[in-house]
């Protein structure tokens, strides 16, 4: 470091500031969620007729005895969306109690069978649809031959992370999340809205208070140093002090021990931020977040596991189709050792589950749950059906969202849900658009003022 | 292991651990902790992808259960271990060798199942009826899905 910008006095021109790498992180967990709600309305927007309601409509309307409007109603909707949380709940605390009975092959097969019957069943429908609405000519032999091979190849990236390339794995996290997405798309619209609603309420109190089922489940899992199996996504890590993106991934972190048991969550950016702060504050012996060579009996990981299970994303509905709840696993990450840091101490794999919340892995990427990718996608997705102008608001709205999260996470420092400020959001935007922009937007239009 | 890359210090471990007599021979201007790595990575992703002894295993597992009817697996082997199939036998370093033929098997066999997939689809979607007959619509996926009624579930 021999040069030294005359410019900035005292400030080693090599060190990286919070900023440098704090923008990408936010970035790296931006991008995907807005490749996943870009699908969804590009599905959306492909496929779905208002004139020929799905039959999943027709199967709720029908079973919830029909009320107005075709089962389109306020009072079906709530109870809807209440039989959905109760669900989500229930199969939750049967995930915390298999957790807690160290049933994990249990958990991953039911984690991998969920994924594959996403990727397969509704993958399948979704191709299908598109083969049909576009008239596209491809025979049955061949769609017969690649559907399978898609589904299993994408169902092993999710599951299997260290036997994929990295963009394969998110990548099929990805598609797993705008599958649902667009299956939850098609429910009744009052029910969607009220299904979000009352998904941003459950997280927010699953994660928040005391005896909710993923907090209990996240308390469980440090307590036992262990991993909850489940899908989350996680971000490429970006080094900040190394200046590229070189990276120990899920190499463990031996922080300072002194966050709680409770912070799965915040702890990445606090320790992003922390790291960065240290990493600038020019200390030689800067937080062994990296090597982590000090700690040698410390084998565990000495952070609490942020490891919320992953809650169903998907419930069944008791009238309509049953769905295989989605339960998100969050797959033990095997330990990328990597073999020049052969002195360090062996971490266990370490994961990080954050089912519904948000989070930093041990490699201070961002980790987002897919619960979260599906419902911010299901919102969009929704407002893509009416026109183009809600899809716009919805995503700058649960963009605004997902950024304040992360910087409530960053203040509190334990873990969040990341559900409740977007959805918010999104639904006070999608609401606005509709009665007021537009109204406003097609005064200006027709009286040629502005287009 | 063997795998070296030129200008890198001899011992592998040697730049990443703070060692004073080894100052001299990293550059300077990284700093005490953060040396390049030394090692050549077999897979796409670098240090963050597999380490070189699980490679091999990996390589040879997805290349026998590509047989299985799943192709894709051999895609993957390929694209995951893009470093290995890029360097050319001469250069690559001695712990690519192990990994190269599963590699450059997987690698044929998907280049083989592709030809033959696009071209028996691309007969199919240019020949059309002209070619097939009546047999045409029989085949066609959205008339099958229709005859078995699988889209109706999402209408």
């Amino acid at each position: 470091m021999a040069d030294a910008a005359p410019a900035v006095p005292g400030d080693p021109p090599a060190r990286a500031t919070v900023l440098d790498s704090l923008g990408e992180d936010i970035t790296r967990i931006v991008y995907p969620v807005s490749a996943c709600m870009l699908l969804v309305v590009l599905l959306v927007s492909l496929l779905s007729s208002p004139d020929s309601p799905s039959p999943l409509t027709a199967s709720i309307a029908a079973a919830t005895g029909g009320g107005g409007g075709g089962g389109d109603n306020i009072p079906t909707a709530l109870i809807t969306a209440l039989t959905f949380v109760v669900t989500v709940t229930a199969a939750t605390f049967l995930l915390a109690l298999l957790f807690y009975l160290r049933c994990t092959p249990c958990l991953r097969a039911y984690l991998g069978f969920s994924a594959l019957a996403v990727l397969l069943v509704l993958g399948g429908q979704v191709a299908l649809l598109l083969l049909t609405r576009l008239r596209l000519p491809l025979d049955a032999v061949s769609f017969a031959l690649l559907l399978p091979n898609a589904a299993g190849a994408l169902a092993l990236a999710a599951l299997a992370p260290a036997s994929v390339p990295i963009a394969l794995h998110q990548a099929a996290l990805v598609a797993i999340a705008v599958l649902t997405a667009f299956w939850f798309t098609l429910l009744p619209e009052w029910t969607t809205w009220a299904l979000l609603v009352a998904m941003a309420v459950y997280d927010l109190a699953a994660v928040l208070l005391p005896g909710g089922p993923l907090r209990v489940l996240l308390e469980l899992a440090i307590e036992r140093n262990e991993e909850i199996p489940a899908l989350v996504y996680e971000a490429r890590p970006v080094d900040p002090r190394h200046g590229r993106n070189w990276r120990l991934w899920r190499e463990g972190r031996q922080p300072g021990g002194d966050l709680d048991a409770s912070s799965t969550t915040v702890e990445v950016i606090e320790e992003v931020l922390g790291r960065h702060l240290d990493a600038n504050s020019g200390n030689g012996s800067s937080p062994q977040f990296r090597e982590a060579a000090t700690s040698a009996g410390d084998v565990n990981n000495s952070r609490p596991q942020a490891t919320l299970a992953a809650a169903l994303s998907s419930s069944d509905f008791t009238q309509a189709e049953v769905v295989p709840a989605l339960q998100e696993h969050r797959v033990a990450v095997a330990e990328m050792r990597v073999p020049l840091i052969q002195p360090r101490p062996e971490r266990s794999g370490e994961e990080e589950e954050d089912e519904d919340g948000i989070g930093l892995s041990s490699s201070g990427a961002i980790k987002l749950g897919l619960g979260d990718f599906i419902f911010y996608s299901v919102l969009v997705g929704r407002a893509a059906m009416y026109d183009y102008m809600t899809v716009y608001a919805c995503y700058l709205a649960i963009i605004a969202g997902l950024g304040i999260t992360l910087l409530l996470l960053a203040f509190f420092r334990k873990a969040l849900p990341a559900l409740p400020v977007s959805i918010a959001l999104g639904v006070v935007f999608y609401v606005l658009t509709r009665t007021l922009l537009e109204e406003f937007v097609v005064q200006c239009s027709t009286n040629l003022l502005m287009f | 292991m063997e795998a070296r890359v030129a200008g890198v210090p001899e011992d592998e471990e040697s730049g990443l651990l703070p060692r004073p007599s080894t100052a001299g021979r990293r550059p300077s201007s990284r700093g005490p902790r953060f040396p390049p790595p030394p090692a050549a990575w077999a897979t796409v992703d670098g240090p963050l992808g597999l380490p070189l002894e699980e490679a091999e295993g990996h390589a040879r597992r997805f290349f026998l259960w590509g047989f299985a009817c799943l192709p894709f697996l051999w895609a993957i082997n390929c694209c995951y271990f893009w470093p290995v199939l890029r360097s050319p036998a001469a250069f690559s370093p001695a712990a690519f060798g192990s990994i190269r033929p599963y590699v450059v098997r997987s690698a044929i066999g998907f280049t083989i199942f592709s030809v033959v997939l696009i071209t028996w689809a691309t007969t199919f979607i240019v020949g059309g009826e002209r070619l097939f007959g009546p047999g045409w619509n029989d085949l066609v996926m959205y008339n099958v899905a229709d005859k078995l009624g699988l889209s109706g579930f999402m209408g």
